[in-house]
């Protein structure tokens, strides 16, 4: 990854995070909330790998615990494993299928729900594990109706690297 | 040769796969623990310290941003609320429907409420006023069914024989006499009005005496008052009470009835004057009644 590259992918993600706290945050939905960073972190770990999608997810956590004056580090915790776990998956299995973005975001948005809850409970502050639930079937559509011109519009700004400069432990043979 | 053994050459590891695995785990593995850290000062002291100093500065730093995404969202989410309102006007419209039935309901019970207490003050003051007849006692009560039209003299109100209502009992409003009780229950009691009773009334500025009776037309007349006495308009009436001890009246003495309310008149051929009688009591308006039951029961 270039640094061009890199400025490109912070001000995606910086922009993301304050959409998203600034704006999407307040937009409920049938009890959800559509997550346009969220999103854009898997656009992006799909496109550039799991060491990029980690330290995107640590940086794009950092923005919104500091714009929202939550517990400092919580956010980038969970988005840390999930852009590294999403990386991971666009190196290997997920390479060139067309389904993988709405795949991952699909799987993304329940385990950053659960992983959130569960990191706040462990904190011993509100996890109300009711809501969360409930408001999981209309957050999963909610982001996957925002998956596909999101995920366009991350793949124009980045251009998706050649196989060979992605790390990739797993053999693919196809 | 063949069967001299041959060298094989030692399966090299991928030196650059295995490297880059290894950077990358970590890096993950890195911000987990910075992730943790930060968690953990940031819990320890929430509300000082130099990562709280940190994050305040940050978050000044990043609000101009959040107020510009705002502000460009803002058009946006003005059409998203207008759309939603559009969407949502039917059955705000219908919600709003039932408050106003629910909202109008309460508005009449309280004017209704609101009439019924300025009648039960009234009541009050005249059961506590100088008029009031000795040896009674008031039992105040709602009136249930008031009369329903031009051919009902009679009213139902919400006291009955558990309360102490007994049959030919007076009935009271703030104005004066009503009526008298004609049937009992043991939670209501009909009311038969001064307008199909009748009831011997005396003029206290005069002394002359007569039966107030229902007239013609709905109207009360003073009757069997000879040509002889002098009765003038707007004299009052009250009730004349017991004139005999044998035998005693359903209407204890003093309970104003009505005033006269045209100057008398009499034909030539008629041997008593005709008295028009306008009642006090608003009988066609009553909210709250007051029955007079004797304080002592062998009355």
């Amino acid at each position: 990854m270039t640094l061009f590259d890199g400025v490109k992918a912070a001000a995606l993600i910086f922009v993301a995070a304050i959409a998203q706290v600034s704006v999407f945050s307040e937009a409920h939905v049938f009890g959800a909330v559509p997550d346009v960073l969220l999103v854009s972190l898997v656009a992006f770990a799909l496109l550039r790998g799991s060491v990029s999608g980690a330290v995107g997810g640590f940086f794009a956590g950092i923005l919104v615990d500091t714009a929202s004056l939550g517990t400092l580090g919580l956010t980038s915790l969970v988005l840390t494993l999930a852009g590294y776990w999403i990386g991971r998956y666009g190196e290997t299995t997920g390479r060139d299928r067309a389904h993988a973005p709405f795949l991952s975001v699909a799987v993304v948005t329940v385990l950053y729900q659960i992983g959130l809850l569960v990191v706040h409970f462990v904190l011993g502050e509100s996890a109300p594990a009711g809501a969360v639930v409930r408001s999981l079937v209309p957050a999963i559509v909610l982001n996957l109706v925002l998956t596909a011109p999101l995920y366009a519009l991350v793949r124009r700004l980045l251009r998706p690297v050649e196989r060979d400069e992605l790390t990739a432990e797993v053999q693919l043979l196809g | 040769m063949l069967a001299s053994s041959v060298q094989r050459s030692k399966p090299t590891p991928y030196p650059s796969k295995a490297r880059s695995a290894l950077i990358r785990r970590a890096v993950v593995v890195l911000l987990v623990l910075v992730a943790l850290t930060l968690i953990t000062i940031s819990f320890r002291s929430p509300t000082s310290g130099a990562l709280h100093g940190l994050q305040g500065a940050g978050s000044t730093a990043l609000r101009p941003f959040q107020i510009a995404a705002t502000r460009v969202a803002q058009p946006f989410r003005d059409g998203y609320d207008y759309l939603s309102s559009l969407s949502s006007a039917k059955s705000e419209n219908e919600r709003l429907k039932r408050e106003y039935r629910v909202v109008r309901a309460e508005a009449i019970a309280n004017a209704a409420a609101q009439a019924k207490l300025a009648q039960v003050e009234k009541l009050l003051q005249f059961v506590q006023g100088s008029t009031f007849p000795k040896g009674y006692r008031a039992i105040s009560t709602g009136v249930i069914s008031p009369p329903s039209g031009p051919f009902t003299h009679t009213l139902t109100i919400e006291a009955g024989s558990s309360h102490g209502v007994r049959l030919n009992s007076p009935v009271v409003s703030d104005g004066g006499l009503v009526g008298i009780v004609t049937n009992v229950f043991p939670n209501t009691a009909k009311v038969t009005l001064l307008t199909d009773s009748y009831v011997w009334a005396v003029d206290p500025r005069t002394g002359v005496r007569g039966g107030v009776a229902p007239g013609p037309g709905g109207t009360l007349q003073l009757t069997e008052v000879s040509k002889q006495k002098v009765v003038h308009e707007n004299d009052p009436l009250i009730t004349a009470g017991t004139r005999s001890a044998r035998y005693p009246d359903l209407y204890p003495y003093g309970i104003p009835i009505g005033r006269v309310s045209a100057p008398p008149g009499a034909t030539d051929t008629a041997m008593y004057l005709q008295v028009q009688v306008q009642p006090f009591a608003n009988l066609g308006s009553l909210e709250a009644v007051a029955v007079l039951v004797p304080k002592n029961p062998r009355r």
